[in-house]
């Protein structure tokens, strides 16, 4: 299959791999493949070429990861940034894209037999038609595989996204779907891009550079965060070994960050229900402003109404945005 | 303070905003002081301090104490040349010397930033003084009020064996380079300033 290379680990690599995972392994990795140009320079040859080793590399790591387990990954394929390249670097990406996708569609068994769910993440509107075209026929098509997950992040920065959500809310409010007191940090988790996916354990970058460039900034700000220097065409096995050894490293201190930030989370959500609750019993009179039971149940009461509100705000959000994909499948069809 | 101002003005570039930010769990005063001091000393104009359980934030006063003190430690007489503002008032505690700034922050200046943010324009939406379709990036941006007055960071000093940004402005740090040093216990001038030629040295290419 082309978008993973098919083939097991060698044995010295399955050696490897059987000691990392003794120890806690990340379910979701996400990689800024990066050093593809300076590869091609490297090589002496054609940013295009390095491009398309670039692809290579991805599809044998997508194998890596499958072989250690890892179920998730997400890659930063095209950047919105990028559209500021040179016309023939950018019309060079759009065909790399128009290729591979349309292959992927024509293995629709070996996606079937692998369980690999594929999701196009970002701008899409932004993007030539017919591009995004394959792209919603590849998402629909493997919408409910669930053995592996490759989302592939295409006309996106972060930043785009985390807008995209806050309007999504803003539109939920217009609709009267929500109130604008529902808006909280989980449900702006619930409008990303990446809401079907947990965020990721473990961020890569290859070829030196220790930015993030707007890609998952909300999802990975408690993440570990590997930068190496290898070029991503270049990128091999034990590279990947290595980053999950530091993700092990990090792995007590991050969980420990991760919980008392949630703890937190709650914990404010939790005063900001309870300064609800206290002002609608000034409102109800001060009989029953100290009774407790009374407290109790407005405040289950509002969670419950504030519940349903968001399930209902979200099952429409799915609708629009299944909706997206599907009328680009019948203009294709 | 003139061996200070020529170091600086001998790196390549220099950041406008570097973010301090700590992820060992018992963060020192006096150590986070040097620092500040060092990035004011050196012409960084914004400086922002940040460790992940807000204790710098909730002790504000006892940094300020601890910068004035090594201030005028360091940079000697020349102190009494500048006023020093504090706006302990003011909750994110900005600190106005020369012509530097600083902020300090904890993780309440991050995602819940933006959420606050979302929540007002949401208001403003049910009040049908705003339609969603207003809302874009440039929008957002403006409305986040954590770093008002601030650039986004050029760059982050990361301190301690954590891999990872511990929520520290995930909006803002989009195009941060982002450098590690193992500890800023005892940190010394030296190790500061190889971290900023170090900064000196990236490429950046936005993007192209």
């Amino acid at each position: 299959m082309s978008w993973i290379r098919e083939g097991e680990l060698t044995i010295i690599e399955r050696f490897c791999a059987n000691i990392i995972k003794a120890g806690p392994m990340p379910k979701h990795v996400a990689f800024i493949m990066d050093g593809n140009r300076r590869y091609a320079q490297k090589c002496h040859v054609e940013r295009q070429e390095g491009h398309s080793q670039g692809f290579e590399k991805l599809a044998q790591t997508l194998r890596w990861c499958l072989n250690l387990g890892i179920q998730e990954v997400t890659v930063y394929a095209f950047s919105i940034e990028n559209f500021k390249r040179s016309k023939e670097e950018v019309d060079g990406l759009m065909d790399l894209a128009r290729q591979k996708f349309s292959r992927l569609l024509e293995e629709q068994e070996n996606l079937k037999k692998h369980g690999v769910c594929i999701r196009v993440l970002g701008d899409l509107p932004l993007l030539p038609v017919d591009i995004q075209e394959l792209i919603a026929q590849a998402v629909l098509a493997t919408r409910n595989y669930n053995k592996c997950f490759l989302n592939v992040c295409f006309a996106y920065t972060s930043r785009h996204e985390i807008s995209n959500a806050v309007r999504e809310m803003a539109w939920g409010v217009e609709q009267g779907l929500l109130e604008p007191s529902d808006v909280s940090e989980s449900l702006l988790d619930k409008c990303l891009y990446t809401n079907n996916s947990p965020d990721p354990d473990l961020l890569i970058r290859t070829s030196g550079e220790v930015r993030l460039s707007d890609f998952l900034l909300w999802q990975t700000s408690h993440s570990c965060l590997v930068f190496q220097s290898v070029l991503w065409p270049e990128y091999s096995f034990w590279n990947l070994c290595e980053a999950i050894l530091r993700f092990q490293m990090n792995y007590s201190a991050l969980q420990k960050a991760r919980d008392s930030y949630m703890e937190e989370r709650r914990r404010q959500q939790m005063e900001r229900d309870q300064d609800y609750v206290t002002r609608k019993l000034q409102q109800e009179g001060s009989a029953s402003h100290g009774d407790s039971r009374r407290r109790r149940t407005l405040l289950q009461k509002c969670t419950a109404m504030r519940e349903e509100r968001i399930q209902g705000f979200l099952q429409a959000l799915e609708h629009k945005r299944a909706d997206f994909f599907e009328r680009l499948c019948t203009v294709s069809a | 303070r003139q061996r200070w101002r020529a170091d600086g003005r001998a790196l390549r570039k220099l950041p406008v905003h570097v973010g301090l930010v700590v992820t060992e769990e018992e963060p020192s005063y006096a150590d986070m002081a040097s620092l500040v001091v060092w990035c004011m000393a050196v012409g960084i104009s914004y400086v922002s301090v940040y460790d992940h359980n807000g204790i710098f934030k909730r002790n504000n006063s006892r940094l300020m104490d601890e910068i004035l003190k090594q201030q005028q430690e360091l940079i000697g007489l020349d102190c009494s040349k500048y006023t020093v503002e504090f706006a302990n008032q003011d909750k994110t505690g900005q600190v106005l010397n020369c012509q530097s700034t600083l902020k300090v922050l904890s993780p309440e200046d991050g995602k819940a930033d933006i959420v606050k943010a979302a929540r007002n324009f949401c208001q403003l939406v049910a009040q049908q003084q705003r339609t969603h379709t207003d809302l874009n990036v440039n929008v957002l941006d403006d409305l986040l009020s954590s770093t008002n007055g601030f650039p986004d960071p050029d760059l982050v000093l990361k301190f301690g064996p954590v891999d990872s940004t511990l929520g520290f402005l995930p909006w803002h740090i989009r195009l941060t380079e982002i450098i590690s040093l193992p500890s800023h216990l005892n940190i010394s001038y030296e190790e500061f300033f190889s971290a900023l030629h170090h900064y000196a040295a990236c490429e950046q290419r936005w993007g192209k």
